[in-house]
């Protein structure tokens, strides 16, 4: 009796997650294997014969095998501008942290102001011509890297006000230079909130539709989420390619999650401890 | 790890971020390079594909880029962006039309009224892509669509019914259809936009009573709460909510349910611009020659015709980098060979807009119901929003309200003429 009382709560939590990620998840694979006719009716049906293969195959191959290169560059996009986010956002949180002058209010400002006002589309692609980046990946993922900069920026900030400022002193005792105490002792230490960042990050920009739709036009230069649009339209939808699609575009993030769960969860938990 | 090695490594990094994103841009060889902007879906594209592959056979200097973009007002907005920006394709499709009007063609497109092939064009879709200064600004792109009543013809045999001329024989046939258990008229208002076909579908029956009623309309005399002929618009569709004619699952049902519903004899008319006929054909092809089409009925049968809408256009903006290929490209789609290209790819869904082009003789039933209303003798005419630059944006969520019996019809109309003084306002049309 007291294992029940103990979990049962436990129990309905897991139940009712996998209610809400499995069943649609389900849905998706179920229409993967449909056909165009049965995949209108759109409902949770067990499907009348296998055209996984096909739909797959007209999937890839649509648009002169469009969904290869958005895989490549949707690969390149997400890595890239992560890594530079990371970077960046690592450094500018530890100086606002550890060096007070009079410009940090200002500074923390205009962080703020770049969570709250909304990004303008038209200036923005102005900027990007004059400077001759527009329509370009390099242009796209420091986009991505701006937008995405305020949030990572005060994660890490509140994170390395935890870190004792008696590490940084006893580093510069023993010699070392600012970028050493930066790259050798605190980056080190960040490891739980950069993992929280790549994650939470890569989700963000991986899944991104409207930034790359806007500033960057040209089927060169297709992500994976402007891939879905060659199968939906207002008046037409064909719902077997549309899922085969989403589910081809699910499966890589969550191939590579769980690979790296454990690296993942043991960064989390071994940061906490440390410091 | 050594200070050298470090900084090799940060050097590493940096070099293959910098390579990573240099594998973006293929360059083509000592050809013409243009891209082609479309709305997406699988149709659309496909005709794109043939027409380009055609047209390219003929001009092999000549190399196209076919790029989609999101329909809607997602869509709108795209194109809006792209123009503004000097960024837009080379030749690009968009709506004709009020939406036409919104992008500001004098500023942003290259005239062309003086191209030879609009010789053939005809005038009704000239008319539709001038701009405000006088001059052609595009061409048809796609058949002129028909908006109208879908139905299922194994339904009207085995009942025994005749096509309506009047709205009194609708209702009758209704009525029969309701006595055999058949749901007899779908609605589908899980897209909101498929509410308001009984309204706009019903121009023509206005326009035949009260021809003048487009320009005074637009100069904010004519209502459609107080012109007893516009009203009835609403009033039909009031009317057949009342009745209880609709399926049961009307508020949620979708397009693409409706679609299913008229083709598979689930439902016997279905309210529906006529360029559905090319879904039918690509969800529900063994059912295709189930589903006929007439014109909404008016409420007398003399007067009865179809009301018309106009296809896409084809433009070119001022910043295309190819002037003359972009033109050779849209004489192309403006030709018989350019509408032989979309029959080929998509089927015939309506009649073309340029002289010579002739549909083929296996059309599908919906279409060939609908060359009547186009041949000689036949009555059709424009739907409003092609004749008048207004038409409020709230209309679909009005038509729910009334389709769904929350708002009766006469107060719906009001509504809606309210949301119309709105547009008209920003538009800064004189009389309002």
């Amino acid at each position: 009796m007291s294992f029940v009382r103990r979990y049962w709560l436990g129990a309905v939590a897991i139940l009712a997650s996998g209610v809400v990620f499995l069943v649609p998840f389900a849905f998706i694979i179920l229409t993967t294997f449909k056909d165009q006719k049965q995949s209108a009716l759109r409902d949770f049906s067990w499907p009348d014969g296998n055209h996984l293969w096909s739909n797959i195959l007209e999937v890839v191959t649509t648009r002169n095998w469009m969904l290869l290169t958005a895989f490549i560059n949707s690969t390149i996009l997400t890595v890239a501008s992560v890594t530079l986010l990371v970077i960046f956002a690592a450094m500018v949180g530890f100086v606002l942290q550890r060096r007070k002058t009079r410009f940090n209010g200002l500074i923390e400002f205009l962080i703020l102001a770049g969570l709250m006002i909304p990004p303008a589309v038209v200036p923005t692609i102005w900027l990007l011509q004059g400077i001759g980046l527009f329509g370009k990946l390099h242009g796209m993922i420091l986009i991505e890297v701006a937008y995405g900069l305020p949030f990572s920026i005060i994660l890490y900030r509140a994170f390395i006000a935890t870190i004792p400022r008696e590490l940084d002193e006893a580093a510069i005792i023993d010699g070392a230079r600012p970028f050493d105490v930066f790259f050798r002792v605190i980056l080190p230490l960040l490891w739980p909130v950069t993992v929280t960042n790549i994650v939470v990050q890569s989700v963000a920009v991986f899944n991104d539709f409207t930034n790359p739709l806007y500033y960057l036009p040209g089927n060169a230069n297709a992500t994976v989420q402007l891939t879905l649009y060659n199968f939906q339209s207002q008046f037409q939808t064909s719902y077997n390619l549309l899922f085969t699609n989403i589910a081809l575009i699910t499966i890589p993030p969550l191939l590579v999650f769980l690979f790296f769960n454990r690296q993942i969860v043991a960064g989390m938990t071994a940061g906490a401890v440390k410091g | 790890m050594t200070k050298t090695s470090r900084r090799i490594a940060l050097a590493c990094l940096s070099a293959g971020l910098m390579a990573m994103t240099a594998l973006t841009g293929v360059a083509h060889a000592q050809s013409i390079n243009l891209t082609y902007l479309i709305p997406s879906g699988a149709d659309g594209v496909a005709v794109a594909e043939e027409l380009v592959k055609s047209f390219e056979a003929a001009n092999p200097d000549i190399n196209i880029d076919i790029e989609t973009r999101p329909g809607g007002s997602e869509g709108d907005n795209l194109v809006k962006t792209r123009l503004a920006t000097s960024s837009m394709a080379d030749i690009f499709r968009y709506n004709s039309g009020s939406l036409f009007q919104a992008i500001n063609p004098a500023q942003f497109l290259v005239d062309l009224t003086n191209e030879p092939w609009q010789a053939d064009v005809q005038a009704s879709f000239k008319q539709v892509v001038t701009a405000p200064d006088g001059t052609v600004r595009g061409a048809p792109m796609g058949a002129a669509m028909g908006g109208g009543i879908y139905y299922n013809k194994a339904i009207y045999e085995e009942l025994g019914l005749s096509v309506p001329k009047t709205w009194a024989e609708f209702m009758a046939n209704n009525e029969k259809i309701k006595e055999a258990g058949k749901v007899a008229v779908i609605q589908t208002y899980g897209d909101t936009w498929t509410s308001q076909l009984f309204v706009l579908a019903d121009y023509y029956n206005v326009s035949a009573k009260d021809p003048s009623f487009a320009s005074r309309y637009t100069a904010g005399e004519a209502k459609f709460a107080s012109d007893a002929a516009a009203l009835r618009g609403f009033e039909k569709l009031q009317e057949t909510h009342d009745a209880g004619l609709f399926n049961e699952d009307f508020g949620a049902a979708t397009y693409d349910d409706g679609l299913r519903m008229v083709a598979s004899g689930e439902g016997a008319h279905y309210p529906m611009l006529t360029f559905a006929t090319t879904a039918i054909a690509a969800s529900y092809p063994d059912m295709l020659d189930n589903v006929g089409f007439f014109a909404q009925p008016g409420d007398e049968a003399d007067l009865n015709g179809l009301t018309v809408w106009m296809p896409d256009g084809l433009y070119i903006p001022n910043t295309t980098s190819n002037l003359d290929a972009a033109k050779k490209f849209v004489a192309f789609v403006a030709s018989v060979e350019g509408c032989e290209a979309q029959t080929r790819a998509g089927g015939a869904s309506g009649p073309y807009l340029v002289n010579g082009c002739t549909l083929p003789d296996d059309v599908p039933p919906a279409v060939s119901d609908m060359l009547p209303y186009f041949a000689e003798g036949g009555q059709n005419g424009p739907a409003l929003e092609f004749l008048s630059p207004i038409k409020g944006p709230a209309l679909e969520q009005i038509t729910v309200e009334v389709g769904s019996g929350i708002r009766p019809a006469a107060d719906g109309a009001a509504l809606y003429d309210e949301d119309v003084r709105k547009q008209a306002q920003q538009l800064g049309l004189p009389g309002w």
